[in-house]
């Protein structure tokens, strides 16, 4: 398949450019999301916002401090705190340092923690990180490429991930870094007081400001990206599409891991309506589940033994949550709900008027 | 704190300990010691690796007290308490010991990870033991620390007496909302020292001809430090205990206007005191004229 010159030269390149923003895009809704489930368990649950806070501010400043590393212009000084992060670079650099130094600021935070554990994912994963190869360097071709990377990533990551040993200590911590850095994903943080700042749009309105302040700097890098595309054509080489995979991956990891700890905001949420020697009841069936099971399947082994425990623990999780709502709350006490009751008043009312 | 111990129109204002978090430090160190024996005993019995590095007892010994010691020379390095090293020593002695004298050497692979473990947990509940010892009052006219597991100590500061206050709070008090509050006296107590020292030698002359000079210098910072029986350590609210205690030593401390209207009280005092003697006086005299003209 040989494409048109057209498409290879110019259409080509912004194939892999697409998917990476798509996925960037997917993941700051995540986030988004996160900070909404965040904000709601606040009253109850201050010191996990002040902590998520922390881990958030936390990635935010090095990035910053790595942008003013990258950009050669020193740090003078480094503060960092549950509300608050600083870094000031020693000597004031203007143009491309200087948006340079912001991009890693605002960019940074949503990649730097998954390429954390992208580090670590190729001594666990069997496999995932194989590349597509390309021959005619197409539109079509690179966006085919680029999924297909993303799927086999994807594909082992969660098989990885489904067969995950928590016995294990190198999986168990990494399974305890995907939670913590799946809560500090984000560039903004759950203040006091709702504010701009924890909006999405704040996070967008940076970005595009950046973008505009100086618009050739990004011509410069779109003419850069397009430069290296050449070369791995010329080079019959897959780098270009390569190289924005490892991009796509980090928001698979990102979104993967605002997954997991959606999955525990909403499990605290959620038992914050059970009353309190009740609650802690579905934190005592995860480890004891898992434990029951793995030491069965221990004595008496089986295929899948790890997926299946992994099953059990989230089934019996949901269940003792699902049963302590139901005998212990007031919910799913009624067949009729609220609202249609009210409305079953309202019209009674109205008749005997 | 008990009534008789009150003094008159005293008041507790709040009786304080500190939080389950605030001795993180000496916790740290027990959860090591966890994370190292259940590490050790997935190596020795589960890791892919058991037979080819675990295979026998001498590797898992040497594996786990050369970890732990290494580990001990770091962290009293880093915190200057050469004590830490000491006790991670005391825990590899205690263990070695236990293996040769129940003859566990074919077992070492299990009762090295449960040792670990149990002298871990026996940690926890010691440190737990020394937090709980902490009680500081906070009354209305002093603060009195009290601690001591065994001996019994107890510090009793006057709000007057207060010169300093150091606030203190680490990344886990900010998360958990505590934080540790030095008041310092006016004779020094509840300053610590940091101190520097460098030095270097020179030797010159390769055979015969030797000269040795020793050079050296020595820095001091005072800082605020002291036991934490004779702080605030590690109090929650600790934003509000602050305020509470800011208050306390501003009630209790007379400002530079106080002071110019205590001297002027003073002045308009010794004046109508004058006067009093001078109205005296001329009574006096006004007493004794008629007896002269008599």
């Amino acid at each position: 398949m040989v494409g048109s010159t057209i498409d290879v030269i110019i259409f080509a390149p912004l194939a892999p450019i697409f998917g990476v923003i798509l996925f960037w895009f997917i993941q700051l809704l995540f986030i988004e999301s996160q900070k909404y489930f965040l904000s709601k368990i606040r009253d109850k649950h201050e010191p996990l916002c002040r902590f998520t806070n922390f881990l958030g501010i936390l990635f935010q400043t090095i990035c910053h401090a790595l942008g003013y590393t990258v950009t050669k212009s020193g740090i003078s000084s480094f503060y960092i705190s549950v509300n608050y992060g600083k870094v000031a670079p020693k000597k004031e650099k203007k143009g491309i340092f200087e948006w340079m130094s912001n991009t890693f600021l605002f960019i940074g935070p949503f990649f730097i923690p998954s390429s954390l554990l992208l580090i670590c994912l190729p001594f666990l994963m069997d496999h995932g990180f194989d590349i597509a190869s390309t021959t005619s360097y197409t539109f079509s071709e690179n966006l085919i490429a680029f999924g297909t990377n993303l799927y086999i990533f994807s594909e082992g990551f969660v098989s990885f991930l489904s067969r995950i040993d928590l016995l294990h200590p190198a999986h168990l911590g990494f399974f305890i870094l995907l939670i913590i850095l799946g809560m500090g994903t984000r560039p903004s943080f759950i203040g006091e007081k709702k504010r701009e700042k924890v909006d999405m749009l704040y996070d967008l309105k940076n970005i595009r400001d950046n973008i505009l302040y100086k618009p050739l700097y990004i011509i410069i890098l779109f003419l850069m990206a397009y430069a290296f595309s050449y070369v791995s054509l010329l080079l019959k080489q897959n780098w270009y599409v390569a190289l924005f995979s490892i991009l796509g991956w980090l928001s698979i990891i990102a979104i993967v891991s605002l997954i997991v700890a959606h999955a525990i905001i909403i499990l605290i949420k959620t038992t914050d309506e059970i009353p309190s020697p009740w609650k802690r009841l579905p934190y005592i069936v995860i480890p004891v589940s898992y434990l029951l099971m793995r030491t069965l399947f221990f004595f008496y082994p089986l295929g899948f033994s790890k997926c299946i425990s992994l099953l059990v623990m989230i089934i019996s999780t949901v269940l003792v949550v699902f049963l302590l709502l139901k005998y212990r709350t007031n919910k799913f006490k009624t067949k009729i709900d609220i609202k249609s009751l009210m409305k079953l008043g309202e019209r009674k009312k109205d008749g005997s008027r | 704190m008990d009534q008789d111990e009150l003094l008159e129109n005293e008041k507790v204002e709040r009786t304080l300990s500190p939080h389950p978090l605030s001795f993180m430090g000496l916790q740290s160190l027990c959860i090591f010691l966890i994370a190292w024996g259940a590490l050790i005993g997935w190596f020795a019995n589960f890791s892919e690796w058991k037979d080819i590095w675990f295979g026998n007892y001498v590797s898992i010994i040497f594996a786990w007290s050369i970890v732990l010691l290494i580990v001990g020379v770091i962290a009293s390095l880093l915190t200057i308490r050469w004590r830490i090293f000491f006790l991670y020593l005391g825990v590899v002695a205690g263990g070695i010991g236990l293996i040769f004298w129940q003859n566990w050497q074919d077992g070492s692979g299990v009762a090295i990870p449960y040792y670990t473990i149990l002298v871990s947990i026996i940690g926890f509940l010691i440190v737990e033991l020394y937090r709980r010892s902490h009680k500081y009052i906070i009354s209305s006219q002093r603060i009195v620390f009290k601690g001591g597991v065994i001996t019994k100590e107890e510090r009793t500061l006057r709000y007057d007496k207060i010169t300093d206050i150091s606030y203190k709070q680490g990344i886990l008090g900010q998360i958990f909302g505590f934080g540790t509050i030095i008041p310092i006296s006016q004779s020094g107590f509840g300053l610590g020292n940091d101190t520097a020292f460098a030095a270097g030698g020179v030797q010159l002359g390769e055979k015969k001809a030797k000269f040795l000079g020793l050079f050296g210098g020595g820095k001091e910072v005072q800082t605020p430090r002291t036991r934490s029986y004779y702080e605030l350590h590690g109090v929650h609210p600790y934003k509000e205990v602050g305020k509470i205690v800011e208050n306390l030593v501003q009630g209790n401390v007379i400002t530079p206007y106080q002071q110019e209207q205590v001297a002027f009280q003073k002045e308009q005092v010794d004046i109508q005191k004058q006067m009093r003697d001078l109205l005296k006086k001329q009574k006096n005299a006004g007493e004794d004229k008629p007896s002269d003209e008599e």
